[in-house]
């Protein structure tokens, strides 16, 4: 056994992260005392094992209550929840929160859309048109000789009211296919509108309300799919009319990426729409100039989390880093300002910049951090807002100490870009040829890996490694969030890398010149993945259910990620969970999620922390459904 | 011979008895109010954190010698004559810091009381007050899933001795495990795995 009191700093390094770009700057950390999302983390040991089996409710003030997990004599709270209600309704709540947080962000991107063609807003435009114009007849807006201001304003208003409908439906959740919806609607969970979803669910874990931790549950799943083929999906295809619909194209990733004779600005969070115009704002000619006159050989930008990944999708942003490395990409000591939006931003990131020169700027009404200098963004001054953030990196650059700065020698190459269009597109116009390898077994299934880092699981192990044993069994993988950092990193995502992948894998990504492993873009681009499911699921004249498909997030920490998960459960997709949900308190929850929930939406969750067991679990689940398809 | 006994496979560190301790030994003994005391308190039994996400609660034994009050060079650490319990004579402590260097548990910290403005040997006083009231230790009465156990140490061992001849005889029968339910075996099957991917103690 190791010795914990004599673990050096290196050792805690690579138990901490396989990232080798991370490495020097978390000695840095170590060696300097400076606190990270690890050592907060050895702070908080023991964590509550309530909390972390559900078996907690803070919910009012009769409580707070728990259960005793092992069947003592406290099994009820005092309202008369038992563990199994307790654990339903703290589930549902990660959900709802998780489902919200990226449905509020779609709502932001569909605004912006509302603003820029209705000209209030400055500096956005309509970037793809033929998308406008697509999901416009989609959703029924007349096109016909039609301004596209016009057309953008009618699918902006059309889709708020997705929000809040009075309609009862979602009109993408009709991108499904007929199977899959079919069975929503038998299991009563076919979602009704965004915000319903997420305030009924609110209303639901009110003490007195559901009583019935199946009925919650249920909820749960119907909540997600508002998520999945709602808020989600808006986020992303909102966003592709704006900023353009991603298409293949080379970048590098690590953090490398940042540059010791520039003024390196680092675009964190997860919402493009200011981002996109701070890409514009430094390219500005006078302000490439002033930044050379403050001598700096120019203006670096370079992502981080899944703003990061939206910007790697559409611009080619080169990426520093996942949620794990925001603490360390300061303590390379050449990040004059990091922006951030929201979601995923640690609270004490401000205290983190204390430690050098950087400024964190944050932008969003929504999340003011202590500490950090606030540039709000409002769509109406955006450019404005864009340009002044690059102006207050170039000020901070004469105060970037040279004799502190440490950036990792070399970034990763790697290809991004792989939307659901440009995979058609690189398939030569339709997803036949990637139904006939799957059908002829080349492609045994496609597995979407996503999600976030944890700190319990030495960041990107998980992720890396289910994905190399996943194509070295010839399974495609699709990569979202944190987890396409991670591939992305381990140099997964360069064509090259199909000499990783099973031969019959390897030849189909040889043929096509793409990496066994794709990335597909932020957590809200998980919609995506349902989108292509759809597609394989409608072309094969199945349900997705029926598809050799499955979910995975090795290493997530988030309540979004619950709700993707979920979403891939419900929309039938098998899903393996590297951490376990908070409801091992409750037998029966696990019945139900684990097994029963088959009976409902042919999908099952799983838990299993090694990416190697995981992946087995996955192979199996794939070759099932294939053999039930006949293929 | 009357004790704290520790269940160690039910404790799942939420640590309520760290915060019952605290506010035990605060000035008024309320919660709310335990942030206003000075000194603040400080807990005397300690939830740390083992392999695999396993904890234990640590606190004074209240050995019997004491290594701590065989060395008391000031005789500062004495026993409770009724009740066994080892306790500290605040007055009578120098901070030479010798009982914490024998004590087997680390359980002794230094730390100002309201009655010593010096840094002195710090350790749990059994809730000796509360004792003398015939009430069971805070930290007892805070474990909501029996990790903590009060009473006479044979009647204690001897209930969990029929927990282990159960055990077996269920296991030569082949019939339902007796033990922990199901679902906290999955848990801490899943933690330990966990535990042996990231940075944190595993046995690994």
């Amino acid at each position: 056994m190791r010795n914990f009191d004599l673990k050096g700093i290196k050792d805690k390094v690579d138990e901490r992260t396989i990232d080798k770009s991370a490495k020097s700057a978390m000695a840095l950390t170590l060696r300097e005392g400076i606190e990270t999302v690890w050592d907060r983390l050895e702070k908080q040991q023991p964590q509550c094992g309530f909390g972390q089996l559900g078996v907690c409710c803070n919910r009012c003030t009769m409580g707070p209550c728990r259960i005793d997990p092992f069947e003592g004599g406290l099994e009820r709270g005092v309202c008369g929840a038992n563990a199994d209600l307790i654990v339903a309704r703290n589930f549902l709540d990660d959900l709802s929160t998780g489902a919200a947080a990226h449905s509020d962000h779609g709502r932001e991107v569909v605004e912006t859309l509302y603003k820029t063609s209705t000209g209030q807003s400055q500096g956005y435009r309509i970037v793809d048109r033929e998308k406008l114009n697509r999901i416009a007849v989609e959703l029924g807006v007349d096109v016909k000789d039609r301004d596209q201001n016009d057309i953008g304003k009618d699918v902006a208003l059309y889709l708020l009211e997705e929000f809040g409908t009075i309609k009862n439906s979602i009109k993408f959740v009709e991108r499904a296919p007929d199977q899959t919806r079919k069975i929503w609607k038998n299991a009563g969970i076919y979602p009704r509108s965004v915000d319903r979803e997420i305030v009924e669910a609110m209303h639901r874990i009110h003490m007195g309300v559901g009583a019935d931790y199946a009925n919650i549950l249920l909820h749960g799943l119907r909540t997600s799919l508002s998520d999945g083929w709602g808020g989600s999906m808006m986020a992303t295809e909102v966003s592709d009319i704006l900023f353009g619909t991603p298409e293949i194209k080379e970048s590098t990733i690590n953090m490398g990426v940042l540059k010791e004779d520039m003024v390196n600005v680092i675009l964190h969070g997860h919402n493009p729409i200011l981002s996109e115009m701070v890409v514009i704002a430094a390219r500005q000619p006078e302000l490439l100039e002033s930044a050379k006159k403050k001598g700096a050989k120019g203006i670096n930008l370079a992502g981080m989390c899944c703003t990061g990944n939206e910007l790697l999708m559409r611009k080619g942003v080169p990426v520093a880093g996942s949620f794990l490395n925001q603490e360390l990409a300061i303590a390379t000591g050449a990040v004059e300002v990091m922006v951030v939006d929201y979601q995923c931003i640690f609270p004490s990131i401000a205290q983190t910049a204390d430690c050098f020169h950087t400024k964190i700027i944050s932008t969003s009404e929504k999340s003011k951090v202590p500490g950090a200098v606030h540039m709000e963004f409002h769509p109406e001054t955006a450019s404005d807002t864009a340009e002044k953030i690059i102006r207050t990196a170039i000020e901070n650059y004469p105060m970037r100490n040279p004799d502190r700065v440490m950036i990792p020698p070399k970034p990763v190459k790697m290809l991004a870009g792989f939307s659901v269009e440009a995979i058609v597109k690189a398939l030569g116009g339709t997803a036949k040829p990637l139904i006939d390898v799957i059908a002829a077994g080349k492609i045994r299934g496609a597995v979407g890996i996503v999600g976030c880092n944890n700190p319990k699981i030495r960041q990107d192990y998980g992720h890396v490694t289910l994905a190399k044993e996943l194509i070295k069994n010839n399974i495609l993988v699709v990569e979202t969030g944190c987890a396409a950092i991670a591939s992305g990193k381990a140099g997964l995502m360069l064509p090259e890398a199909a000499e990783m992948a099973g031969d019959r894998l390897k030849e189909v990504c040889l043929s096509l010149g793409i990496p066994p492993v794709l990335h597909m873009g932020s957590c809200v681009d998980c919609s995506r993945i349902l989108v292509l499911g759809a597609e394989l699921g409608k072309a094969l004249g199945v349900g997705i259910d029926q598809l050799p498909m499955a979910g995975a997030a090795p290493e997530w920490y988030s309540q979004k990620a619950v709700s993707i998960a979920s979403y891939f459960v419900s929309s039938g997709v098998y899903t393996v969970l590297g951490v376990p949900p908070k409801i091992f308190g409750s037998k029966n929850v696990i019945n139900l999620v684990a097994k029963d929930i088959q009976n409902v939406v042919n999908a099952t969750f799983a838990v299993e922390p090694d990416p190697v067991e995981a992946s087995k679990l996955i192979i199996n689940h794939i070759e099932e459904k294939r053999k039930a398809l006949n293929i | 011979m009357k004790t704290v006994f520790i269940n160690i496979s039910r404790c799942i560190g939420c640590r309520h008895c760290e915060i019952a301790c605290i506010t035990e030994h605060s000035a008024k003994k309320d919660l709310s109010s335990v942030l206003n005391d000075e000194p603040r308190p400080l807990p005397r039994i300690k939830v740390g954190l083992g392999i695999n996400f396993l904890t234990f609660p640590n606190r004074c034994r209240h050995c019997d010698p004491a290594p701590c009050m065989q060395t008391c060079p000031t005789g500062a650490i004495f026993r409770d004559v009724n009740e066994g319990s080892v306790l500290v004579k605040e007055d009578k402590c120098i901070s030479c810091g010798m009982c914490a260097m024998v004590c087997p548990f680390s359980a002794i910290i230094f730390h100002n009381t309201r009655e010593a403005n010096n840094q002195i040997s710090y350790k749990c006083d059994d809730c000796i007050d509360r004792r003398k009231e015939e009430m069971i230790p805070a930290c007892v009465d805070a474990c909501k899933t029996d990790a903590l156990l009060f009473g006479e140490i044979n009647e204690i061992i001897s209930r969990s001795k029929q927990n282990v001849v159960m055990k077996i005889t269920s296991d030569i029968k082949g019939i339902e495990p007796f033990g922990e339910p199901e679902n906290i075996v999955i848990f801490k099957g899943i933690m330990e795995k966990i535990a042996g991917l990231g940075p944190l103690p595993s046995s690994n």
